[in-house]
């Protein structure tokens, strides 16, 4: 292979010494001639190595994890802003939160704030468009939970924006939800309230007297309307479908419904429950992230519970003498200060938000959904780590578009190729030998071609790939497996392209030649002839290139291709067949279409340069 | 040219086969289901012999073939024209996919004629103009639109002109809850295609003005073309008769030939939009496990494949007297 590749392509030096001036025009090089005088063809081979480069360098710095789903980050909007916390509340801090997309902060002044990608395209809301009565008056509490803002005016009035179809605020009654309590709607002392939380559709008041009112969505928070109302409560938190109550007495409830089963301590994990293990402790601060708990104890223990997905029983390794006082957590990680001033974050750290600097200034911290944020005595922002955003958005299940276009990427040029170099390798063999040899032979290969061309490709494939879903393979062969239905429909054209070139070479007088002095038919027929139309190959193979990647990406796109959650172009476009996607969420098709046509275009227009640059007679009639 | 049908149909009835389903099995598990006192290899047996699935594989393709008889003697295969029948709608398949075929065949026909009318003239314009910038535009142009696929067209024209112009439905076939008779219901129905009929001509428009222009450029350059020059011939009565019925000949054949392969092109198309046509009913019986219709479907788009090949084969000749088919020295 590589010699005819340096045949083709350097074929000069091999030949004897020229006489001066006597320039050899070799076919390869009016190739190269021809094809570089083209100036939309030679950027389209710019634009395409880049493409190439791209995806098969790229994945290696991006990483991936291909089951990951978040979804708290579905349906994210392109965005660079989600860590960029606005300039009027970054000297007087006096809270930050976040629960989704989008995160809440409040001044000390009062003064209500809202960055990250704030907009809900379902329902043509945008959280950055605040009550007017907050405006005004200016809140003494804030929180965010997935897709509503509850926050406290100064005047005591309870005031909720967002998305309340489940409940989430409002004092109507809704189907499979936990009306906010009737006490609330003539207002509430600001003096009086310790906190406000929300979580996952559901929102919570504590009172300073240890009255907590819970309320939302009682299908995504199980235990909600059990603890819909609770006394002597000191601090409420929500994982994704649990409230938890810490009790004036130390205890922490989560009613009836126990979900905290092992505990993991500074010394290591241990297999019983949270509330076993607090009988002889006094809890005095907690905070949970999706499926965790993380609660200080009077003796300045830090404990953590539930379901360890992220290394969120990792816990920080404190100098001594050195202890937390306050916790925040965000979706997967946990925060916390000591009081030494050092600020502590640990858990799932994919986007660097764990990497807070222990300064010994910190002296509050708190958590977006997945960034962080120190603060200092004076309510100045001090650090910021965590995701900024996502340039191409998310997807229906939270994951990145860009990471999901880089490794699909690499998928589907994979895959396209190959399937271009084993159907050329079948189209090659065909039909050299049935060009080259004639006979029996030839009729029965041409006849097997016509079987192979006469099969419609989609439908087979289709069915070809349908009947492997029964089989059980790992997803690695049965990508394999493509690659090969691919290929083995795929050979016809180019063979018969082949074998009509071989007839026209078979009849050369360097043929002649070579018989004459006695070589191989079979050496012949592939060391003599087949370099010489080994150019008409490649042209062929990279057009060849480009119709591979539309079929991958066609059956991938139908669901008979590669299967999610392995992206590849074609079928991150799967779920976009619907016209919720296609208006609201535009990034999730433009994305990955436009990677996908950029690819194919320039391969076309590539291959379709060098085609016209390899016709003798497109040049002598230009 | 039958041989070719007949090893593909024993081709397609082997891959077929592969396909773990077992419609006896299922049959007498639902009568076991129903009435306990029946003896499962009894009824397994009973309904086999009534599908015409017991005996080997060869038995059962020649059963499906028309060409050996059931346990009761009776021969029901494709050669006596019985499809089979569908799980899912509990017809026979004929019947089935009669109303698809409809729609796939007024959808397909309907783009056909419209995109020959785009591509015949721009096609040969472009050959005629060859190298001019207007040449040169449509070129870069025709390459764009053969590379994108068509479902991102398709996603394209939705966005473009469903949602952001609100020209068109985004999908279905018919106005829901609106009983139009006559005029009225056929105006909804062209409504309802319209978006699929312009994403269907839009995806054809780049190959077929790129293979007119290929074939008038070919037929500019043959001798006759000089001799009509050298005799003073008028340009245009050279383009238009003498170029022009030469490069016909390639592009008849492929008109053939492409009518049959959209059957199976149009697959994305009526996935996209929602229409029932018989991609539709085929992409839904490969996976509902609908055995016996998608079956029929694939030797129907075969079969089409074939038949395209013949009629191409037979419309050359026709066109040009100078091609005599089977003529092989």
């Amino acid at each position: 292979m590589i010699r005819w590749f340096k045949r083709a392509f350097t074929g000069k030096k091999n030949l004897p010494e020229l006489e001066a001036g006597e320039e050899i025009e070799s076919p390869s090089r009016l190739l190269r001639q021809a094809f570089f005088s083209k100036k939309t063809a030679l950027f389209a081979l710019v634009l395409l190595l880049g493409v190439l480069a791209f995806v098969f360098i790229a994945p290696a710095f991006i990483p991936m994890d291909v089951n990951y789903t978040d979804p708290l980050q579905q349906n994210v909007a392109p965005n660079y802003s989600m860590r960029s916390v606005p300039r009027g509340l970054k000297r007087s801090v006096a809270t930050i939160d976040g629960f989704s997309g989008f995160s809440v902060g409040l001044s000390k002044a009062g003064e209500a704030f809202v960055w990250g990608d704030s907009e809900d395209r379902l329902n043509k809301q945008d959280m950055k468009v605040i009550p007017e009565e907050v405006k005004q008056e200016g809140a003494a509490q804030i929180a965010a939970g997935k897709d509503h803002i509850l926050a406290l005016t100064k005047s005591g009035k309870l005031v909720g924006w967002g998305d309340k179809s489940c409940g989430q605020y409002g004092f109507t009654p809704v189907l499979n939800a936990v009306t906010m309590p009737e006490i609330l709607q003539e207002g509430i002392a600001p003096e009086s309230v310790r906190s406000i939380v929300c979580g996952y559709q559901a929102s919570a008041l504590v009172k300073t007297d240890g009255e907590a009112y819970l309320w939302g969505n009682e299908n995504a928070v199980k235990n909600l309307r059990e603890l819909s109302h609770l006394t002597g409560v000191e601090q409420i938190a929500f994982t994704n479908s649990t409230a938890i109550a810490l009790l004036g007495s130390g205890e922490i409830t989560t009613g009836s419904d126990s979900v905290f089963t092992s505990v993991a301590t500074v010394d290591g994990t241990l297999n019983i429950p949270l509330n076993a293990y607090l009988v002889e402790r006094k809890a005095v601060f907690i905070a949970a992230t999706n499926k965790c708990v993380a609660v200080l104890t009077e003796a300045g223990e830090l404990i953590v519970s539930g379901v360890f997905e992220n290394g969120e029983n990792e816990l920080p390794q404190l100098k001594d003498g050195e202890r937390f006082v306050a916790l925040d957590s965000g979706t997967r990680h946990f925060v916390g200060v000591t009081n030494f001033g050092n600020a502590y974050g640990w858990g799932h750290n994919a986007y660097g938000q764990c990497e807070l600097k222990a300064d010994g200034k910190t002296a509050r911290v708190f958590a977006g959904a997945l960034q962080s944020y120190a603060v200092d005595e004076q309510g100045n922002l001090t650090q910021g780590v965590g995701l900024k955003g996502y340039i191409m958005g998310t997807d229906g299940r939270g994951r990145d578009v860009f990471a999901r276009i880089v490794h699909g990427g690499k998928m589907t040029m994979t895959i396209g190729a190959v399937a271009v170099l084993l159907s050329s390798l079948i189209a090659i063999l065909v039909g050299c030998v049935s060009g080259y040899f004639g006979g029996w032979i030839d009729v029965l290969l041409m006849r097997i071609t016509e079987i192979f061309s006469s099969i419609p490709f989609l439908p087979f494939a289709m069915l070809l790939s349908q009947i492997i879903k029964y089989y059980n393979i790992t997803e690695t062969t049965r990508i394999f497996i493509i690659m090969l239905i691919l290929g083995a429909l795929s050979w016809t054209g180019l063979a018969r392209m082949i074998r009509a070139q071989v007839l026209a070479e078979r009849e050369k007088e360097y043929t002649h030649a070579a018989r004459a002095i006695g070589v191989r038919e079979s050496a012949i027929a592939f060391r003599h002839v087949l370099p010489n139309i080994v150019s008409v190959i490649l042209v062929s193979m990279t057009l060849d290139f480009a119709g591979c990647l539309l079929t991958e990406s066609s059956l991938s796109y139908l669901g008979f291709g590669v299967q999610q959650p392995q992206p590849t172009w074609g079928n991150m476009l799967n779920g976009c067949n619907n016209s919720t996607v296609i208006q609201n969420y535009w990034w999730q098709w433009l994305f990955p279409a436009l990677f996908l046509s950029l690819a194919t275009i320039c391969i076309n227009v590539v291959g379709d340069a060098l085609r016209d640059a390899l016709d003798p007679k497109s040049n002598a009639h230009k | 040219m039958l041989a070719v049908l007949l090893l593909l149909s024993l081709l397609v009835y082997l891959v077929y086969n592969l396909l773990p389903i077992d419609k006896a099995a299922d049959m007498a598990m639902q009568e076991i289901a129903a009435n306990k006192n029946l003896i499962y290899a009894e009824r397994y047996l009973y309904w086999q012999r009534r599908y015409g699935l017991d005996g080997g594989l060869l038995v059962r393709y020649l059963r499906w073939l028309g060409l050996a008889p059931f346990y009761d003697g009776s021969f029901q295969g494709l050669l006596q024209g019985n499809l089979g029948s569908s799980i899912a709608y509990g017809k026979p398949v004929a019947e089935v996919i009669v109303e698809p075929l409809k729609n796939t065949l007024f959808l397909n026909l309907l783009s056909t004629a419209l995109s020959l009318s785009i591509t015949l003239p721009l096609g040969a314009f472009c050959a005629i103009k060859r190298g001019s910038k207007r040449d040169t535009a449509v070129q870069v142009a025709t390459i764009v639109g053969y590379s994108m696929p068509a479902f991102i067209i398709a996603i394209l024209f939705i966005w473009l002109f469903a949602i952001q112009l609100n020209l068109f439905p985004v999908s279905g076939t018919s106005s829901v809850g609106k009983d139009y008779v006559g005029f009225r219901a056929f105006l909804d129905k062209l409504w309802h295609f319209g978006l699929p009929l312009l994403v269907t001509t839009f995806v054809s428009l780049g190959g077929m003005t790129r293979y007119v222009r290929a074939a008038m450029i070919e037929a500019l350059h043959l001798d006759c073309i000089r001799t009509a020059r050298a005799k003073g011939l008028h340009e245009r009565l050279i383009v238009r008769t003498h170029a022009w019925r030469n490069a016909l000949l390639p592009i008849v054949t492929l008109i053939v030939g492409w009518l049959t392969s959209i059957f199976s092109g149009s697959i994305m198309i009526e996935n996209v939009f929602g229409i029932n046509g018989i991609g539709k009913v085929y992409f839904e019986a490969l996976t509902t496990n609908d055995n016996e219709i998608a079956l029929a479907m694939q030797m129907f788009y075969i079969f089409l494949a074939l038949a395209g090949n013949l009629l191409a084969d037979f419309t050359y000749g026709l066109v040009d007297p100078r091609v005599r088919v089977g003529g092989r020295q």
